[in-house]
């Protein structure tokens, strides 16, 4: 290994590596330094960014310096060590964000992965150009701005007369669901939302799985006399699995990210009794809050770093259920 | 016979996936009253007002957004190709010590989503003085964890043979990466499409950093539904209207390579 390799390495490497330390790794440090800083402490330059939306409630002019507020401000401590940590821990509003996400997250995965598994082995069957048209349109959901999602809003989910109530819940002898109102059916609508994002994008992965599938072991099956079940279990199934688990990588770190969805449907709020509330629009509330004019950038810095725990606790277990259940 | 219920099953899901989008094109033409009628089709008159009231900015200078949007989302997704392409290729085809390390490292970037970032990276940003420059969302999220983990695999299957003949020639193994890449081309287009999607969907970071006159368009069409109802309904299904087109556009483009891409990384 020659310097030659080493500058070309260099020449690979580093654009990648460069990024990643500037944009990656310098927010995390900050997060952390952040996350360990007072509530009270308020650096100059975020003064210069935030004035203009700073409509406090509590506003009082900068120029007296008598106002005991400001003073305690002066002399509250950078650093107050674990102590953000410990609020957002304690506080339970931040236990119903993180089992609202955990929902969303487990429930559209379930629903997604064999809804998608059943239409990728029914595409399989096609032939091949009513396969491709069937599967661009199933995919164009998913390339929609979530914001769209915003203007279908009235469509599915409007009141009485929404396109669910209407066409789903009336007809099977259900009383008419309201939505977005009742507490315990806003969760299941932005699932709802999720699912018909990316089924159509996991289909795509699960039909190109299947199109790898060497045609002898079909000719195989169709000799030996297999039964449907037999085929979908031992041909079919093995063809996806290892995409199944990219799809729910894929669908874990999505969810846990997910903002656009519900802040368009419950307009950044979290909805009635929170019961919509996402970690990520928790976040924002608390770094951003409405009219409060109090910018909690420590507190939303801890509870960001919290997330990354789980996410990778997650996606362990993933990686163990692949060893348990995939790899035969 | 037994073919009936498969067909008709995808015909659903197919109907599910299309009609809202069917619907939202139609409700760009109708009045308030109607789009609140979510099981009317078709609306009674169609009359352009909306989506001419956008071209002339009469609402907010939609195609100003249009334009940042385009132009933030390509150039994210460009770069982060070529470079988590770079970095894959590094990775799956050089030997160099640290190697395994470094992966794990890059790979990190997956724990902790841009997303759960955002404050610190606002932060960052403010105290650079970037904030509100489209930089400031470019290059955010360049740097993709998946991307390398991605390319790293699509060059494990490009023949060592290759990679040998290049060096017998004293070719740099800068000079082999460039040479190849026509080789995994439908692997770029893909990763490269997939990543201008995500970002063409960012709603958190430009909200954030941006400020009104220097929008995107997830905040716009946000901005269009705000709650006064000043602006008719209609405004914003023709911006979201519009706001599709470019994407299934691309999408038309790319769809025949991604099949192929995809169908050769799971051929294991």
């Amino acid at each position: 290994m020659g310097g030659k390799t080493g500058f070309s390495l260099l020449c690979l490497l580093g654009p990648f590596f460069a990024l990643w330390a500037l944009f990656w790794l310098v927010p995390l440090g900050m997060g952390v330094d952040l996350s360990m800083q007072s509530p009270d402490f308020r650096p100059v330059h975020r003064d210069k960014v935030l004035p203009q939306n700073a409509s406090a409630p509590n506003s009082f002019t900068f120029l007296d310096w008598r106002n005991p507020q400001q003073e305690m401000q002066e002399n509250a401590p950078r650093y107050v060590g674990l102590d953000n940590f410990e609020k957002v821990i304690t506080d339970s509003k931040f236990h119903k964000a993180l089992s609202n996400t955990l929902t969303y997250v487990f429930g559209s995965i379930f629903v997604i992965l064999p809804l998608a598994f059943a239409l990728a082995v029914n595409l399989h069957a096609l032939a091949r150009i009513p396969r491709g048209i069937l599967v661009f349109l199933l995919l164009i959901p998913g390339l929609a701005l979530p914001g769209v999602l915003s203007t279908l809003f009235y469509l599915f989910f409007h009141g009485r007369t929404g396109a669910l109530n209407q066409y789903l819940v009336i007809p099977l002898g259900f009383d008419p669901v309201n939505w977005m109102v009742d507490p315990s059916f806003i969760m299941p609508s932005l699932i709802i939302q999720s699912v018909w994002r990316w089924t159509g994008l996991v289909t795509l992965f699960f039909l190109c799985g299947l199109e790898a599938i060497p045609r002898w072991q079909f000719e195989v099956a169709r000799i030996e006399g297999a039964g449907a079940w037999v085929r979908l279990r031992s041909i079919l199934f093995p063809g996806v699995r290892h995409l199944a688990l990219f799809a729910s990588v894929f669908l874990v770190v999505d969810g846990f990210a997910a903002f656009s969805g519900a802040y368009n449907l419950l307009g950044g709020s979290g909805g009635i009794q929170d019961s919509g509330l996402l970690l990520v629009t928790y976040v924002y509330q608390v770094a951003f809050p409405g009219g409060s004019g109090r910018f909690d950038f420590p507190g939303a810095a801890a509870m960001s770093l919290l997330v990354a725990p789980v996410t990778a606790f997650l996606l362990f277990l993933l990686l163990q259920a692949r060893k348990t259940f995939f790899s035969r | 016979m037994r073919r009936i219920p498969s067909c008709l099953f995808l015909g659903v899901a197919a109907l599910i996936c299309i009609y809202p989008f069917a619907w939202m094109f139609f409700s760009s033409f109708k009045t308030n009253k109607e789009i609140y009628q979510p099981t009317l089709f078709f609306p009674s008159d169609y009359e352009w007002d909306s989506y001419s009231g956008l071209w002339a900015g009469e609402f907010l200078s939609f195609f100003d957004y249009f334009l940042h949007s385009i132009l933030v989302s390509g150039g994210q997704a460009l770069l982060a190709t070529f470079v988590a392409a770079g970095a894959g290729y590094a990775f799956s085809k050089i030997s160099f010590r640290g190697s395994t390390w470094l992966f794990g490292v890059a790979v990190l970037v997956i724990l902790v989503p841009k997303q759960a970032l955002a404050v610190p990276l606002f932060e960052w940003m403010a105290w650079l003085g970037w904030q509100g420059d489209l930089w400031s969302l470019a290059l955010p999220g360049a740097a993709s964890g998946l991307g390398v983990i991605f390319f790293t695999q699509v060059f494990r299957k490009v023949p060592d043979e290759l990679i040998d003949l290049a060096k017998v020639e004293g070719l740099s193994p800068v000079r082999t990466f460039v040479i190849l890449l026509p080789l995994i081309a439908p692997a770029l287009v893909t990763f490269c499409f997939l990543h201008f999607i995500l970002s063409w969907q960012e709603h958190l970071l430009p909200l954030l950093m941006l400020d009104d006159d220097n929008m995107t368009l997830p905040i716009a069409l946000a901005k269009l539904r705000d709650s006064s109802h000043r602006i008719p309904e209609s405004v914003g299904m023709a911006a979201a209207t519009l706001s599709l087109i470019p994407i299934v556009f691309l999408f038309g483009l790319c769809f025949r390579k991604m099949k192929t891409a995809l169908v050769e990384l799971s051929l294991s």
